[in-house]
């Protein structure tokens, strides 16, 4: 019944489905290692979605589109990081006051944008598509093998024994915030220019959560966040080319409980799968 | 120490509770400040805004039922998280642990034949032990191979949205239900009885008042809560007390997602008389909850008051829409806001603000204010 | 009566009394179950309210959006505390609420879309769109290519199972080998779901796409591969200008108008609408046939759409195009002299679901759950 090389037309799903997971997830990857955990992700995601569509709207150009995205995500972490680092609040709560607070300004200030076609939109495969595996690539190199990486990961695993060494931990923590709502602005940027060119209300649909789900089934490395991504847009298009078959439920559930196994799996032996150990913790200079 | 004009800020980890108010309050006032911006770009006058809150929120009884009818879930797993964050777990799963809870009754109110009263009491015993059971499986991973507890429970969660998705549309999709996703309606006996003239389910309520003050008293007298409170402050000094932190973790656990799967009996028993898609059952009660329970800092009597404070901001918001022709986003907007400003004025807690005119203080200034609230973070 | 003798005491005494004041105003509250921003369903029953606040001078109203299925009962009693003597509840799952409410009230006036309940003072009311589904399926079984034509369906009830069927009957109607190939979403609103079963139904070979979800993902998915669609609910074809056929538009304002003006005039009251169910459809206006008003056939599949020619048992041979617009005549007549659930006509598994000659009943539509023949795919509860 199926047509044409099933598995090639499933892998190209994976990419377009993955590419603004994937994006989502080494932003929030980049923070968590910092040591801060930011689950407002559903909202700079719609409010980049938004962003990204009226800006490609207005101007004609998709790519200033998410230009003005990546800026709205990244400010949108600054208020996560301002309230989580300088005034130490709880992580989690200041993720869900910002997951709220996003998609309720999406949602008013993207009154009267429903329902208008977006001619200039940018292509769903693309070079754009790969530049989210180039920077994979190019952050598990950061992360690993510079000296940038070894700061950002001692910030998010040791930050008094960083902060001893001279290293300004709330510094590295929000340069890495900030790159997370660009990543995550820009995803939802993808969402509405090339994805699915057009603004909705609530378009995201809960994908935010999906990232920081993927950033946790990766184990915070940002290869297996790639793996993560795809392994997720696989399921969630295979969940539909095998519906009569299988419950789509039961497939989407997959990745979750894949995640638990993986940690299960995972945990206990080598150093360094885990979560880092600083996370959700607000740093206080000069507490030992 | 730190020197503003006369007044000098002194740290103070441990803030009174008149301080406590005190701040919460500012902060709310805070928020409502720039709430009432928001209101009148929406062409509302605040002032008004406010009154039609007060007015829409408390003025009658039909007004505050409502207001009760939405602390009812959020007290059940706030107190169960107060509990859980006593003990430095991590629980952010109770929205899973309530989904498993209305799984649990649901089975009971539509598969086993119970006569008469005592179905509403297996419902909730089921409800409890299916919350517990969710929460067993990240507890014995935490316990065993220390897995971090945080992430295993925000998978449950969505296991269990997934697995209630499935029930409804499979295998437990109601007959009688004209193809729609819904278990059929649950047997008169089923139902949970309301207090008089209002919607609120008074047992689920009633359940959710003595839990908060049987785990006080737990928390306050008992050994398991002397058990709890050394694991919370230092995990390690346990063991010199001879307490045994798997025996102890787990019992926290087991009590904490019940009490979640309890919420879930109530919503199912209480409100829907089905089981219905999971975004219906839980409003996301689950994580509001932990808002509860992180603005009771652990104290399971301070979640009835923080349980009540957020489902008068989560009506208020109902007000909003209704009263002032509102978007509902508003409500998203006000609900962040008061969020942000709320935990955002965390770190004044614990300064001690102190009229000294410099002449008399001449204390050495200490770097940075140090101290978080006690239960900061997890450190 | 009581209700007309105060209206015009008071519009006399309003009269006497400030010459050109308001007249005794009606407001009506309107309860909806998505965001208005969703350009689907909410956002048409939006589209309704506002027309008919502009049509009836005397009418007032409020709304509330996003209401969960479990609140519907205290939105009801604030509306009710506001002023609402009418309201709307736009959702299927807020039918026992709204009972509930109506027994509560019984001097309020309810009316709740797509359920079967009703009360003394609550009526039911639909405007359905299976006619408008069976001329979209006569399209595109002439437009068909590889003789695989697709449905998006949001979730498998009833109404969604009579629209597919309606669809598939009017494929098969034009072109008796073609099949409909059929993905569930299990949501009203996801475009990431809604994308990945079109391109699901792409892989499975099919190249015409019809769907019911709130957004114009299918359309845009289809039209980036070149194949055409048919829009739902909202306006949809300057999504693809080239590529959307036809679709169905709705128009909720014509029930709306015709059911406040009858409160108004007191003709409905709180006590007579135990048997008022609106049950609309294209001799009403409630609905409409295409992908932009006054638009019923993109212009740019009239060639294909003419050059394209069938034997009917009671048109004889004739253009596709032709017979679109024929039944849509027919239909759109109050005599309604076609129908497409006219027997005979048997399920896919070959069960006899009306006999020759025999029309379904309304309760026969509305409780549908078997799969015309052609439809291929999952098709849970089937009987």
């Amino acid at each position: 019944m199926e047509e044409g090389n099933w598995i090639l037309a499933t892998v190209i799903r994976a990419v377009a489905l993955g590419t603004p997971i994937l994006w989502g997830t080494l932003g929030e990857i980049t923070a968590e290692r910092s040591g801060v955990i930011n689950l407002g992700v559903e909202g700079m995601m719609i409010l980049g979605a938004l962003a990204a569509f009226v800006v490609a709207h207005l101007t004609g150009q998709p790519t200033a589109g998410l230009v003005v995205a990546a800026a709205v995500g990244g400010a949108a972490a600054l208020l996560h990081a301002f309230i989580s680092i300088t005034l130490r609040a709880n992580q989690y709560v200041s993720g869900l006051a910002l997951t709220m607070f996003g998609l309720g300004l999406a949602g008013l200030l993207g009154r009267g944008w429903e329902g208008r076609p977006l001619l200039d939109t940018l292509p769903e495969i693309s070079a754009l598509t790969y530049a989210g595996l180039g920077v994979a690539v190019a952050l598990w190199v950061v992360f690993y093998h510079t000296r940038w990486g070894i700061v950002l990961r001692s910030v998010g695993e040791m930050p008094a024994a960083a902060d001893a060494l001279g290293v300004n931990v709330a510094l590295v923590r929000y340069l890495a915030v900030a790159f997370g709502g660009v990543m995550a602005g820009a995803a939802g940027a993808f969402l509405s220019l090339a994805y699915r060119p057009a603004w909705t209300e609530g378009m995201t649909a809960g994908m935010g959560w999906i990232v920081i789900a993927i950033a946790i089934f990766a184990a915070w490395d940002p290869l297996r966040a790639v793996a993560g991504a795809l392994l997720f847009g696989a399921l969630f298009h295979l969940s539909f080319r095998l519906q009569a078959w299988v419950a789509p439920e039961l497939l989407k559930m997959m990745p979750f409980a894949f995640t638990i196994l993986a940690l299960a799996a995972t945990a206990g032996g080598r150093r360094g799968l885990g979560a880092p150990e600083a996370l959700g913790t607000p740093y206080v200079t000069g507490e030992r | 120490m730190r020197r503003l004009g006369p007044l000098v800020l002194e740290p103070d980890p441990v803030p009174p509770p008149a301080r406590v108010l005190g701040v919460s309050l500012f902060a709310i006032a805070g928020a409502l400040l720039v709430a009432g911006g928001v209101f009148a770009a929406y062409g509302a006058d605040p002032l008004v805004a406010y009154g039609v809150i007060v007015r829409g929120t408390f003025a009658g009884l039909r007004e505050a039922s409502e207001v009760v009818r939405r602390t009812i879930p959020l007290l059940l797993c706030g107190v169960g998280l107060a509990l859980a964050f006593r003990a430095q777990f991590w629980n952010i799963g109770a929205e899973g642990q309530l989904l498993a809870g209305a799984v649990g009754a649901t089975a009971v109110a539509l598969f086993v034949p119970i006569p008469g009263p005592w179905v509403l009491v297996a419902m909730f015993a089921a409800g409890f032990a299916a919350g517990a059971l969710w929460g067993l499986l990240p507890a014995l991973l935490r316990l065993r191979l220390s897995v971090n507890e945080v992430l295993t429970t925000l998978m449950m969660n969505y296991i269990a949205l997934y697995g209630v998705a499935w029930l409804i549309h499979g295998p437990w999709k109601g007959a009688t239900q004209f193809g729609f996703a819904y278990t059929d309606a649950f047997p008169e006996a089923a139902r949970l009885p309301l207090l008089a003239g209002t919607r609120v389910h008074w047992p689920t309520l009633a359940v959710g008042l003595v839990l908060a003050a049987a785990l006080a008293f737990l928390l306050a007298r008992t050994r398991l809560g002397f058990e709890v409170r050394v694991l919370g402050q230092n995990p390690t000094a346990g063991r010199y007390a001879g307490i045994d932190p798997a025996r102890t973790l787990l019992a926290v656990v087991l009590l904490s997602a019940g009490a979640a799967g309890l919420a879930g009996v109530g919503e199912v028993a209480g409100v829907h008389h089905k089981l219905l898609d999971p975004g219906q059952v839980s409003l996301g009660y689950g994580y509001a909850a932990i808002v509860v329970a992180w603005l009771a800092r652990g104290s399971p009597l301070a979640a009835v008051l923080t349980a009540t404070l957020l489902g008068a901001i989560f009506t208020s918001g109902d007000v909003l829409k209704v009263a002032l022709q509102m978007p509902f986003r508003v409500t998203d907007v006000f609900n962040g806001l008061i969020l942000f400003f709320l935990i955002g004025s965390e770190r004044l807690l614990a300064v001690r603000i102190r009229w000294a005119p410099a002449a008399t203080a001449a204390v050495p200034a200490e770097p940075g204010v140090p101290g978080t609230p006690e239960t900061g973070g997890g450190s | 009566m009581r209700r007309i003798y105060l209206v015009l005491a008071l519009v006399l005494v309003a009269g006497l009394a400030a010459p050109g004041a308001a007249q005794q105003k009606l407001k009506a509250g309107f309860i909806y179950v998505g965001p208005i921003g969703d350009y689907g369903w909410t956002h048409a029953h939006d589209e309704g309210r506002r027309l008919a606040q502009q049509r009836l001078p005397w009418l007032e109203t409020i709304y509330v959006e996003s209401v969960p299925e479990g609140q519907v009962e205290p939105f009801i009693e604030r509306m009710i505390q506001q002023g609402a003597r009418v309201v709307f509840t736009t959702s299927f799952g807020f039918m026992d609420g709204t009972l509930a409410a109506a027994r509560r009230y019984p001097n309020h006036i309810f009316a709740h879309a797509s359920g079967f309940k009703r009360n003394r003072n609550m009526a039911t009311y639909m405007a359905d769109f299976y006619q408008v589904y069976y001329l979209n399926g006569l399209m595109a079984g002439a437009l068909t290519k590889t003789g695989r034509t697709a449905y998006v369906g949001a979730f498998p009830i009833p109404e969604v199972k009579r629209h597919l069927n309606a669809f598939a009957l009017g494929v098969r109607a034009v072109n008796p080998q073609a099949t409909v190939h059929v993905r569930w979403i299990f949501e009203w609103f996801n475009p990431a779901a809604a994308k990945e079963a079109t391109e699901a139904l792409i892989a499975a070979g099919a190249d015409v796409f019809a769907f019911t979800e709130d957004s114009p993902t299918v359309v845009q998915v289809a039209a980036r591969r070149n194949l055409p669609s048919f829009g739902h609910y909202s306006p949809m074809q300057k999504f693809a200008p080239r590529h959307v056929v036809s679709g169905q538009l709705v128009h909720w304002d014509r029930i709306y108008i015709d059911f406040l003006s009858k409160v108004y005039a007191g003709r409905y009251t709180a006590d007579n609408l135990a048997d008022v169910d609106y049950w609309w459809l294209l001799a009403e206006k409630a609905v409409e046939l295409g992908g932009e008003p006054g638009v019923p056939v993109n212009p740019v599949f009239r060639t294909a759409l003419q050059a394209a020619r069938v034997n009917t048992p009671d048109l004889g041979r004739i253009s596709v195009y032709d017979l679109v617009m024929r039944r849509l005549a027919q239909m759109a007549t109050p005599q309604m002299t076609f129908d497409p659930f006219t027997g005979p006509i048997r399920d896919r598994k070959g069960t006899l679901r009306a006999p020759a000659g025999k029309r379904l009943t309304v309760a026969e539509l509305t409780s549908m759950e078997w799969a015309a023949p052609g439809v291929v795919g999952p098709w849970p509860k089937e009987p």
